[in-house]
């Protein structure tokens, strides 16, 4: 199998080197991609002297559609897989291959950090938060799901084929309602436990005022994700098999 | 059928709108919250005439329907202002977008050439 590593990066010039280093123990920087987001420092240019891949957004459009843009590209390029992996810092390499072992038996395998009762340390507001989220994106997803915003993640061949056509792009959304549109599509959601760096790079939303928002915007996007249909890309490209089936 | 109920009514077709829009992704989400709040707002106001004369009375205004019509002139402002500067917004990132793409262009055709 064929897996594309993914890197969304927005001015990550600080961190994007060794983030890469530390991937390169593990998997080949040629099937390494950066989707530089429209990034004003050297993100782009160090990926480039690491030996990555680098995509760049012309514009600044949101980890969505960064993550939309590296699912094209391996659609193109004949990936069979794509594991998403920030380039904060926050994640670690030596957790890669499980997400792919853990492909074996489902078609996206979320890397949580609650899974297993992790030690990953936040507030105690924070962690009711994470709860309420996981306890929707869960009942949408008909499995138990611990750590719906985590952006550390592997979709496989079927995923890849859905998320081709159409990823979410609304800000903050895009970690939850691929969860909740892969669902919806007929794929299986499974999570392995992994354990987190603190941020290196970026800064993290800490001020009440921006959680409250980011709460709130989750929960109503979950909350229109209840009553959505299926993204008109995504009907075109059914109503397509089915024609093909008949025929 | 009375006034209250056409307004009821009224108010309803402009939610079920705003819900089937959203519903085929048409309206992003982004927009939906304020559409959303405006039909539910319209829909509570028009069944519920009381809650007018109340608000309205609070601020000391005579007639009522001149509080509806200052909010609704206000609120439609707001939503003005903010369809002008998503236009510039936007405007702005197709102007970065089209000259990446030229230099982008004018970079392939050059490699072409050697």
């Amino acid at each position: 199998m064929r897996v594309l590593v993914a890197v969304p990066a927005l001015n990550e010039a600080a961190v994007i080197g060794q983030v890469l280093d530390s991937i390169q123990t593990v998997h080949a920087l040629a099937d390494v991609v950066i989707v530089d987001d429209g990034s004003r420092d050297a993100t782009a240019s160090i990926a480039r002297a690491h030996g990555a891949h680098v995509v760049s957004h012309a514009i600044n459009l949101g980890v969505g559609a960064a993550m939309g843009t590296a699912f094209k590209y391996a659609t193109r390029h004949g990936y069979d897989a794509v594991i998403q992996f920030d380039g904060d810092g926050q994640h670690r390499p030596e957790y890669i291959a499980s997400l792919i072992k853990a492909l074996d038996h489902a078609d996206i395998v979320v890397g949580s950090r609650f899974a297993d009762g992790g030690t990953f340390k936040s507030s105690a507001a924070r962690r009711g938060v994470q709860r309420l989220i996981s306890w929707v994106t869960s009942a949408y997803a008909r499995t138990r799901i611990t750590d719906a915003t985590s952006g550390f993640r592997i979709a496989g061949p079927r995923a890849l084929e859905v998320f081709a056509e159409h990823y979410p792009v609304e800000w903050l959304g895009d970690t939850v309602e691929s969860i909740v549109l892969a669902t919806r599509q007929g794929l299986t959601v499974r999570e392995i436990p992994v354990v987190m760096n603190e941020r290196a790079g970026g800064a993290p939303s800490q001020s009440i005022f921006r959680a409250t928002l980011y709460t709130g915007r989750i929960l109503l996007i979950l909350g229109l994700a209840g009553i959505r249909s299926v993204p008109p890309q995504l009907r075109a490209r059914r109503a397509h098999a089915s024609r093909e089936v008949t025929a | 059928m009375t006034p209250q109920i056409l307004a009821i009514v009224m108010a309803v077709i402009l939610l079920i709108a705003v819900i089937l829009l959203l519903r085929s992704y048409v309206l992003p989400e982004k927009y939906a919250v304020i559409w959303l709040v405006a039909s539910v707002a319209a829909i509570v106001l028009s069944a519920w005439p009381g809650l007018l004369d109340a608000v309205s009375g609070f601020f000391g205004i005579a007639q009522p329907i001149n509080l509806l019509f200052v909010g609704a002139f206000f609120v439609i402002l707001l939503l003005l202002m903010q369809i002008s500067l998503e236009l510039a917004r936007t405007r702005d990132e197709l102007r970065k977008v089209v000259q990446k793409l030229a230099l982008e262009i004018e970079q392939v055709r050059r490699t072409d050439d050697d």
